[in-house]
């Protein structure tokens, strides 16, 4: 009991992780949450599941198409839903407008796909066994995904670009950097997380148009209590969730598993709104 | 502009209170069709007219909620649920001996308003996205409660709803009571609308730091809105239960609750019809043809995402004839110095507001390092200084905006340092902003009364229900709003939205809204900034008729010629510590000043 | 798994025929083409929808053979299909657009229990004659639904077969009753524990959890700390019962698993990771539609069967119950309406005085005292694995009941 619960704990805390840092790539490159990081994680799944199970591809080949579908979402939700309301002064837009558009992705795949939670391919043809390739493939694109930024952010000039966006919106621009194409960039990049994190955590959470509203909000958690824009918070934070959760669900099951981890975030959240790494709200005037 | 006259003509501009005909007629229009609905339409169109004035009951005070207050509650089902099964339940009598359905359902509204209180607990703390993400998940915690609580709810299998006495317990009997609650519902949503409280929410959705500039206190009036908009909703939710025959925790989806959302939106914000024509609309969408019901909840994702892009404002924008008539396009501001004393009646000494020794670090950085300033009853002080000198925040810690880490401010001897910033209005200290703050979608007019919103006496039921202390606040607020914007020169644009307005011609739209408070202490943060030469002058001259009435005004600026033109004393700021203080003259010739700032 | 499209006959662009229909003359001289008009609510898309998909198949299989004989006395049946999408506030809404907008003659479904519960009682306020199949106890009540038939087996019928099978045929002591959320689901649940309790069991684990949840290893170790030695599930969706034959697999626990007939569906099948894994699976079944001793089918289900290849209509993605349950009913109300009339009085009035239809599924009958249509002894157990178009083998052990 013990071992199942630490290893599905820190897999699916590895998955809310992977959608978090996708929530806060997107943050960085526009100062804009978007409701469309958990739809990322249901298209990598649902996408996976259609390239090689239903179409028959190679695991490697659906594995690249469903990330090229999580690019291409993020760059549709940059052009459709960010770009046009970033110039309003208005708060509230973005998150309607990426609510819409999260909402017609789920809904289409939920017509398309249908409502039901269709199986996910196995990766690895390895016989199963307590160490499973659905505990540690969600891991693995974990490691995978936070190395990559580092390298990314620290060691290439792309990275320092987005760094430089991030920091400092006004001074970046005024350098000449391209802000609208390395923000489109930044959502493409968050789109391939947000789709890798639903490919690897396919066999854990299936092909299921919910995943999309599950995965909004259990990816939204990391976020909240790990601070906006900090990778790392996000991922212990989601660690810790994932390990919580599993804990109730194996231990007590049931509705209070839910209600346990959801209250618990509130109180969080109330006593600390920053997150518990997070910096708080500036001059506001 | 005539100058001569001294009577002020009173614009109707307050959104419901018009004669127009535009904003009467769609009224009367729909009235019409709903009242005489079983004439002409068969059985089938009853159900989903019912549908729709049900879902109207819970949608009108979500509007107060999303559209006048902002609060993304995009999880509010959460409330119908509650009400749907606290009246089933009591009335079938599962836990307690079988309660009168309208008992029942009363009961609900009550719970109802308490859980929205605790569902609106957290908007108090959270940015906007973190409470729209918590709100779906209490709508998902009440459904699993609901399922897993089946010894009362029924769990799984459902309990059945409850039905009305007659005559309502017919088909159209039931279509007319919940009509009765949807008519009811839209006439108190509407006053609050045209409320002093409805242009609070307004304010401190888009203009919060005005609105507590204002004295509006957020988390009372939030709490309020949630309690009222709980209760509606949960008797939407009794009346729904009452629909449906028969509820289970299936029929509480997340679908359902992202078109409530869906309808205030694409309603428009801050409007009450908008939102009910939206709301009749996502209804009635899907029955148009067969194979659209699957497809609802895409359409009405798609529908909003049109709104967001194209049209924000939504239904109501689209209605909204009134702004469409083009304005004057080479308008001016013409102030009346003389209307001033008419406005800023005073009885009581105010004193003297000083800042003593105020010191406050910004992490590493010393923004205000042992400042002294007074500010006096019936003068004009200037502040001036190089941009980081620590002018605007002063002004700040004035207003309350910004606790200083040492030092006192105080008012008349008083201590004031410690006060909430919404208190400093009660204290009749008024601002205005660097960038004006102002509610674009609300008529100029609108944005003015907003300033005096402390001296309304009625209370939010008053005002729900529109009772006489409400009337003769809106009243005594609709004059001195006029007074006001006529003292300032621009008592003609009354009516017309405010985001349609030049800049210079929002920034005393700001200083009107300041006056409503008839302040003892006004602080002008860079009134001149946009401003042609022309309507400096004439700001200028406000200014001083403003501090001749009594009032002690502090001026932040940049625009040198001002300064010296119209302060009395003016204080230099360099690096957060007062370079020089005295008189314009003494300032303009100070060495140092001149070095740091002034130059040549 | 093919999708089933939802065919929809013509929609009444006028609402003529249908008001001389309602008028409720017996065979009228001047509406004698007028067609019989049959609401039908399956639910085809959602978590419950194997029920839906696979009905359907045979309601429409059964109109079309009706209307190529002549119909009901020269008059037509027309089906009016309204897809419940497994939502009871859905099948609320689409029963109102049936019985007041195209002002149907009789009813046919709802096809789940949850969405049923919600409908009943609105139907017998419509004074509206309602034929279900669905299971759940108190979806039939001569008093108070009076105009309200079940064609289909009630819960304690099923129950009872499959309790007994479990404790008394395979001698399991500690029972693990496991349910999704649904109205159904959770009605079985509820009905099922005390019966257990009664026939000497003891309910080791009871729960009710979301169908849609793709990880039931907690619940099942759980139901193996308890000490369970059979796993009743009680659900009709296939996702959800191929995850606990799944887990049960992956932990390598050698318990049966006893329970409600989807487990033994085409779909359920098509979702489980090894074939293997489908032993020792025992869901309820009926014996009309169930391959005998000798390994053959009952002569009328072994004609349907052909009539189904013919058709060109497939089986091996669901149950030959379903199928055969949804192609008794238009024939069951056609039988009525030829010999009591089209109003509802009429039609009740003759099923429950009628004898009993000899169905493909079953032989269905009713009585002025009661409205469940199902006989007890055509309600047995089968062996999953033994899944041959559509229909099985009797379970182990499994004497006539």
């Amino acid at each position: 009991m013990v071992l199942s619960i630490v290893l599905s704990g820190l897999a699916i805390g590895c998955i809310y992780a992977l959608i978090g840092i996708a929530y806060n790539v997107m943050y960085s490159a526009s100062r804009v949450f978007s409701f469309t990081a958990g739809t990322l994680g249901m298209a990598g799944g649902i996408l996976g599941a259609l390239f090689i199970l239903k179409m028959g591809l190679p695991v490697w080949l659906g594995f690249l198409l469903a990330l090229a579908g999580g690019a291409l979402l993020g760059v549709v939700t940059e052009i459709l839903a960010v770009r046009p309301v970033l110039k309003s002064l208005d708060q509230h837009l973005y998150v309607l407008s990426t609510l819409a558009l999260a909402l017609i992705v789920q809904q289409f795949a939920a017509i398309e796909w249908g409502t039901d939670a269709q199986p996910f391919p196995r990766i690895f043809n390895i016989e199963r066994n307590s160490f499973d390739q659905q505990f540690w493939l969600p891991m693995l694109a974990c490691v995978v995904t936070i190395v990559g930024l580092e390298v990314l952010y620290r060691r290439t000039l792309l990275g320092h670009a987005f760094r430089a966006i991030a920091e400092d919106n006004y001074a970046a621009r005024a350098l000449g950097l391209p802000e609208r194409n390395l923000r489109m960039a930044s959502y493409a990049i968050a789109g391939v997380i947000g789709a890798l994190a639903g490919f690897a955590g396919g066999q854990m959470m299936l092909a299921f148009f919910d995943n999309a509203t599950q995965l909004t909000f259990y990816g939204f958690v990391p976020v909240a209590l790990g601070g906006m824009g900090n990778n790392r918070g996000a991922v212990v934070a989601g660690l810790v969730l994932g390990l919580f959760q599993q804990a109730a669900n194996f231990l007590v099951g049931g509705v209070f598993a839910s209600v346990a981890v959801f209250a618990a975030f509130i109180l969080v959240l109330l006593a600390r709104p920053e997150g518990l790494a997070g910096v708080a709200l500036g001059r506001r005037v | 502009m005539d100058m001569s006259t001294t009577e002020v003509r009173p614009a109707r501009t307050s959104l419901l209170s018009s004669p127009a005909l535009s904003t009467v007629l769609p009224w009367v229009v729909l009235a019409a069709i709903a009242a005489t609905l079983p004439l002409y339409a068969g059985g089938y169109w009853g159900v989903i007219a019912t549908r729709a004035c049900v879902y109207w009951v819970l949608v009108a005070g979500l509007n107060l909620l999303v559209g006048f207050a902002g609060q993304l509650a995009i999880g509010w089902v959460a409330l119908l649920t509650v009400g749907a099964y606290v009246t089933s339940v009591l009335a079938a009598g599962n836990v307690l001996p079988a309660l009168h359905p309208y008992l029942a359902l009363a009961i609900a509204g009550v719970a109802g308003a308490v859980f929205g209180v605790i569902v609106g607990l957290p908007a108090l703390r959270l940015r906007t996205f973190y409470f729209a993400i918590t709100t779906l998940g209490f709508a998902t915690i009440v459904r699993q409660i609901v399922l897993a609580w089946a010894s009362v709810t029924g769990g799984g299998v459902g309990v059945p709803g409850p039905v009305f006495p007659a005559p309502f317990d017919s088909q159209w009997g039931f279509y007319y009571l919940c009509l009765i609650f949807a008519a009811v519902c839209t006439w108190m949503t509407a006053n609050i609308a045209g409320s002093r409280f409805g242009r609070a929410l307004t304010a401190l959705r888009d203009a919060e730091v005005a609105a507590e500039a204002s004295g509006i206190a957020k988390s009372r009036l939030l709490m309020v809105v949630f309690l009222f908009s709980g209760a509606t909703a949960a008797i939407a939710g009794g009346l729904f239960a009452s629909l449906q025959s028969y509820i289970t925790p299936d029929a509480f989806t997340t679908e359902l609750s992202v078109l409530f959302f869906i309808g205030v939106l694409i309603g428009g914000r801050g409007s009450i019809i908008g939102p009910l024509l939206g709301t009749i609309l996502l209804t009635v969408l899907p029955e148009f043809a067969a194979p659209l019901v699957a497809w609802s909840t895409f359409l009405y994702a798609v529908l909003l995402l049109v709104i967001v892009l194209a049209i924000p404002g939504g239904i109501a924008e689209l209605i909204d004839f009134k702004n469409r008539r083009p304005l004057q396009s080479n308008r001016a501001i013409v102030p009346r110095p003389d209307l001033l004393k008419r406005l800023l009646t005073q009885d009581t000494e105010p004193g003297r507001l000083t800042l003593e020794q105020v010191a406050l670090s910004f992490g590493g950085v010393r923004a205000i390092d042992g400042l002294d300033l007074t500010i006096n009853p019936g003068q004009v002080h200037g502040l001036i200084g190089p941009n980081g000198s620590g002018k605007t925040t002063t002004l700040n810690v004035i207003s309350g905006y910004y606790m200083p880490q040492g030092g006192v401010a105080k008012l008349n001897g008083v201590v004031i340092t410690e006060l909430a910033h919404h208190a400093r209005a009660q204290m009749r200290i008024a601002r205005t902003f660097q960038t004006p703050r102002i509610v674009g979608e609300a008529s100029v007019l609108e944005n003015v009364m907003i300033g005096g919103t402390i001296d309304g006496r009625g209370t939010f039921v008053e005002s729900l229900l529109s009772l006489p202390r409400h009337r003769a606040d809106e009243k005594m607020l609709h004059e001195t709003a006029m007074l006001a914007l006529s003292a300032v020169g621009l008592e003609q644009l009354a009516g017309v939205r405010a985001d349609r307005l030049q800049h210079s011609e929002l920034r005393f739209i700001e200083i009107a809204r300041a006056l409503m408070l008839r302040p003892a202490f006004l602080l002008l943060d860079e009134p001149a900034a946009g401003l042609s030469a022309e309507e400096i002058r004439r700001l200028g001259a406000l200014v001083v008729a403003i501090s001749q009435a009594g009032t002690g005004v502090l001026l932040v600026e940049h625009h040198a010629d001002l300064i010296f033109d119209i302060c009395h004393h003016v204080t230099v700021l360099n690096l957060g510590k007062m370079l020089a203080a005295g008189t314009p003259a003494e300032i303009r010739s100070h060495r140092e000043v001149v070095n740091a700032y002034l130059g040549g | 798994m093919s999708k089933m499209s939802i065919t929809r006959r013509k929609m009444l662009a006028s609402t003529g025929a249908a008001v001389v229909a309602a008028a409720g003359i017996s065979k009228p001289a001047i509406a004698q083409k007028d067609p019989i008009l049959i609401g039908y609510l399956p639910a085809v898309t959602g978590p419950s929808s194997s029920t839906g998909i696979g009905i359907t198949r045979g309601t429409e299989l059964a109109v079309e053979e009706i209307n190529k004989a002549g119909g009901v006395d020269g008059r037509k049946l027309e089906l009016i299909v309204r897809d419940t999408q497994s939502d009871p506030t859905k099948a609320v809404n689409a029963t109102a657009e049936l019985t007041r907008s195209h002002k149907v003659n009789i009813i046919w479904g709802p096809l789940n229990s949850g969405e049923a519960l919600a409908v009943v009682p609105i139907l017998a306020r419509q004074n509206m004659v309602q034929l279900h199949s669905c299971w759940v106890d108190s979806l039939t009540d001569v008093k108070k639904y009076p105009l309200c038939y079940r064609n289909g087996p009630t819960n304690q019928q099923i129950g009872g077969a499959a309790n007994r099978y479990a404790i008394e045929t395979l001698k399991k002591k500690k029972v693990a009753v496991i349910s999704d959320t649904t109205g159904y689901g959770t009605s079985s649940l509820n009905a099922y524990v005390p019966m257990i309790k009664q026939l000497g069991g003891e309910v080791a684990y009871q729960s009710s959890v979301d169908a849609a949840n793709p990880d039931l290893k907690p619940e099942v170790l759980r139901m193996q700390a308890a000490g369970a030695d059979v796993i009743m599930p009680w659900s009709v969706n296939a996702g959800f019962l191929s995850r606990i034959i799944n887990t049960r697999g992956q932990l390598n626990w050698d318990v049966p698993i006893v329970g409600q007939t989807t487990l033994g569906s085409g779909q359920t099948q098509a979702l489980l990771e090894k074939p293997e894994y489908w032993a020792k699976v025992y869901p309820n079944n009926f014996k009309p539609v169930c391959y005998d001793a000798k390994g053959k089918l009952p002569d009328r289900a072994a004609a349907f069967v052909d009539r189904l290849k013919a058709n060109k209509i497939e089986m091996s993605d669901t149950l030959l119950w379903w199928i055969g349950v949804g192609y008794d009913a238009p024939f069951m109300i056609a039988d009525a309406v030829k010999n009591g009339g089209l109003a509802p009085e009429q039609i009740a009035g003759y099923w429950n005085k009628a004898p009993r239809y000899p169905g493909v599924y079953g032989t269905v009958g009713f009585t002025a005292d009661s409205r469940d249509g199902y006989p007890d002894n055509e309600v047995i157990m089968c062996e999953a694995n033994s899944l041959k178009q559509g229909a099985f083998n009797l379970a182990p052990g499994y004497g006539a009941a």
